[in-house]
């Protein structure tokens, strides 16, 4: 390991409801906040408490690919190698062995884990497909992904609620902070399936939550009764800034401070009242040498869950920080999410606006925070 | 540089609960792959594995409320950081790292199998909540109180490793100076269907390195380390039970299942590791090798052996012969293996190693373990998806 380095964004890539593309598709749907959460188109939802999600529209993807070549890959890992070749291509950068990767995600490819238990089910041994089980790791989006854009440096899934795609983009930070990789793609990436649809709605974790409210997603609204889902796949390349310089890339913006962290709660609560004695977003900012009042916005992970948007707004109210901005209403809860909020405020930062502050709570404690701003 | 030292162990394993319980197995060379009971093998190529024995389950002092796989990675942290001696309040910035694949999906297998072959909703829904990974994650993190940074890592199988490796790195960063770091995994349906359906499991306890091997055998377990600041070690008076000089983490970008042909991403992995401990390959004693037992690896990790130390120059064994091949788990069992190697100075056998293969040209110690002199040693973990991870200790 090597004197801490300093981490820079220089490219994006996004697959969502909201369109696919690079950094010019991602300010253009932020800019636009056009509604994506629409009524679930892909399956069938009779007797089901939820009935929304933002959903991707699949030729739009397959647009993005060659047929043959992704025609064994499942949705969820067209998606990340999709968005992946976006952000490089946003970068202009190459594979090697400096390059990583960090994946993060709620869900992984659950859709083939059922389609080869299915298998079972139906026939027996018989009816097991070696050709499936492989993408029931959830570590199969990385592994297509690392050989698609030939990523050769650590390549790092992490299973993470809510917070999967910031917690990555953290992390891959960190890599390269520690010199264990040059340029790290990072993001998150997550589809949805029926059957994890179905069951968490059962389960009374997608709006409306089981009450009578209309269903919506109204992060941080008074009237908020839980998250929608969304899909989808967004990372952004991160870079050693000496790095970047000197091969020419346009610098979006630059990581001033990430950390990450864990308030010990029980697994799937929101327990508003509980602090967070590892001063997650504190370590961030002082990382990053930015004062609470001098931030310039809050991305916050606020996805209609009233426990836990609450408890963020509680959280982060305790460093003297208000208002912050939800995205989940344009493109629904999913792994890709924090992946968007991180290039939100590197969109911001390219556009001058003050240092940004993307944060994170999951149920079950973990949080992320990182500090993006403009690189001097 | 920051020094990392590991204070603590933990292992739930198929020779039952307890560091001490494993070190006797492995030391004593007992094969725990036997007949498989948790869940119905009828019709499979293979039907055996290295489960953990229900008596040892059964008595870990988890409730059996939670899913297979957060009861024996509970019990394994709880001994891990009972080992290291820690104050209360040093966990409230205690990082946490867990490797993990299966979650709670023997239990969400259940489930799902109820659900979808009825067509009605099923009562055990509630498995869906820990049938995730991250579920052992909020479960540790919960019960054992630890306020700091947390991370589930999958790597398939080199997801245990990989955790050490990342927590190493989270405490020579300055971010803390303690983590608990390791891996879980329970066996489960999938699982065991996925490697029968590609044919990697051998019929017959698996023979890492011999001629006429098969395929592997899968087993479960959950090994867990106390990572600590050297300083803040010594500083509290507490024992280190080693160091962790340096880790490498690469990865091929071949292919999915099938490791890089001439094992470049291995060898880098292992190159890493020793550049970054500051070590030669010659004062490396011992390679934990990953030594599945199929085919394939044996014969490519033996190249990178080969590439990186030269023919014959280091002893190596596989651990997995013992305990099977553990998956999420199989990285931070074999490190805490290593680490009793390196504290004893015997290293355990491979087992079931009768005919050994020319192909692999180094002393695999069969058998028997044996008694060396060591100072330092390597653990190499890889797993689908091309994923290298080698970590070297020290004593």
């Amino acid at each position: 390991m090597t004197a801490r380095r300093r981490v820079v964004i220089t490219g994006i890539g996004s697959v969502s409801a909201a369109g696919c593309g690079g950094s010019a598709l991602v300010a253009d749907a932020l800019a636009r906040r056009t509604p994506t959460i629409a009524p679930v188109k892909a399956f069938a939802l009779e007797g089901c408490p939820s009935r929304l999600a933002a959903e991707v529209d699949d030729a739009r993807l397959m647009s993005l690919l060659d047929p043959d070549a992704v025609r064994r890959l499942s949705r969820i890992c067209r998606m990340a190698v999709a968005a992946c070749r976006l952000a490089a291509e946003d970068a202009g950068l190459e594979g090697g062995r400096g390059l990583g990767l960090t994946v993060g995600s709620e869900y992984g490819d659950f859709r083939s884990g059922a389609e080869f238990f299915n298998g079972f089910l139906r026939r027996g041994p018989a009816g097991l497909s070696p050709m499936i089980f492989p993408n029931t790791v959830m570590n199969s989006m990385a592994a297509v992904v690392a050989i698609a854009i030939g990523a050769k440096a650590p390549s790092i899934t992490l299973n993470q609620g809510t917070v999967a795609g910031d917690l990555a983009v953290a992390r891959a930070a960190a890599l390269i902070a520690g010199g264990r990789a040059d340029a790290v793609i990072a993001g998150g990436v997550d589809e949805i399936f029926h059957d994890v649809y179905r069951g968490l709605a059962a389960l009374g974790a997608l709006s409306p939550m089981g009450g009578d409210g209309p269903e919506g997603c109204r992060p941080y609204a008074p009237d908020h009764n839980g998250p929608v889902l969304g899909e989808g796949a967004t990372f952004l390349v991160l870079e050693e800034m000496e790095t970047a310089r000197r091969r020419g890339a346009s610098i979006h913006a630059e990581v001033l401070g990430s950390a990450w962290g864990g308030i010990p709660v029980a697994p799937h609560t929101a327990p508003i009242g509980r602090r967070d004695a590892h001063r997650t977003v504190r370590r961030a900012l002082d990382q990053s040498g930015v004062e609470p009042a001098s931030l310039g916005r809050c991305y916050g992970s606020g996805n209609g869950d009233p426990s836990l948007d609450d408890w963020e707004i509680q959280l982060l109210a305790a460093d003297g920080i208000r208002d912050p901005v939800s995205l989940a209403p344009l493109f629904g809860q999913h792994g890709g999410l924090g992946g968007l909020r991180v290039a939100a405020g590197a969109l911001d930062a390219r556009e001058g606006h003050g240092p940004t502050l993307v944060h994170g709570i999951a149920r079950g404690g973990c949080r992320a925070a990182l500090v993006i701003g403009r690189a001097a | 540089m920051t020094r990392v030292v590991v204070s603590g162990l933990g292992v739930i394993s198929p020779y039952g609960a307890g560091a001490k319980t494993f070190w006797t197995g492995l030391a004593t060379g007992e094969c725990a792959i036997r007949p498989l009971t948790v869940i119905d093998t009828e019709g499979f190529r293979s039907r055996i594995a290295a489960e953990v024995p229900a008596d040892t389950v059964a008595a870990l002092g988890v409730s059996r409320r939670r899913s297979r796989a957060d009861r024996i990675a509970l019990a394994a942290a709880r001994e891990a950081l009972a080992d290291a001696d820690l104050a209360p309040g040093d966990r409230v910035d205690m990082a946490l790292f867990v490797g993990a694949v299966g979650g709670g999906m023997l239990e969400g297998e259940k489930w799902y199998g109820e659900e979808t072959q009825s067509g009605r909703p099923s009562p055990r829904i509630g498995a869906l909540r820990s049938i995730l990974p991250v579920s052992h994650s909020e479960t540790l993190a919960w019960r054992l109180g630890l306020g700091g940074s947390r991370e589930t890592v999958v790597m398939a199988c080199a997801s245990g490793a990989a955790s050490i490796a990342l927590g190493a790195d989270l405490i020579r960063s300055g971010a803390t100076q303690l983590v608990l770091a390791g891996g879980v995994d329970a066996i489960t349906r999938i699982c065991f269907m996925g490697f029968n359906a590609l044919k990697l499991l051998d019929p017959e306890p698996c023979r890492p390195f011999d001629r006429g091997r098969r395929g592997m055998s899968i087993g479960e377990a959950a090994a867990f380390v106390v990572l600590e600041d050297a300083d803040h070690c010594r500083a509290r008076g507490a024992r280190a039970l080693g160091e962790l000089l340096g880790a490498g983490m690469t990865t091929d970008a071949h292919h999915v299942t099938a490791p890089h042909p001439e094992g470049e991403g291995m060898i880098r992995a292992m190159a890493d590791a020793l550049e970054a401990s500051g070590r030669e390959p010659a004062d490396i004693g011992y390679v934990n090798a990953h030594g599945t037992g199929t085919p394939q690896n044996d014969r490519v990790e033996a190249l990178a052996l080969v590439r990186v130390f030269g023919e014959g120059r280091v002893l190596v064994s596989s651990t997995k012969s013992l305990v099977g091949h553990t998956m999420a788990a199989a990285g931070s069992v074999e490190a805490v293996a290593t680490l009793l190697t390196l504290q004893h100075g015997l290293i355990p056998p491979t087992a079931n190693l009768r005919d050994p293969d020319p192909e692999v040209p180094f002393d695999c110690v069969p058998g028997t373990a044996r008694p060396v002199e060591l100072q330092a040693a390597i653990s190499n973990s890889f797993g689908f998806g091309g994923q290298n991870v080698s970590l070297v200790f020290g004593r």
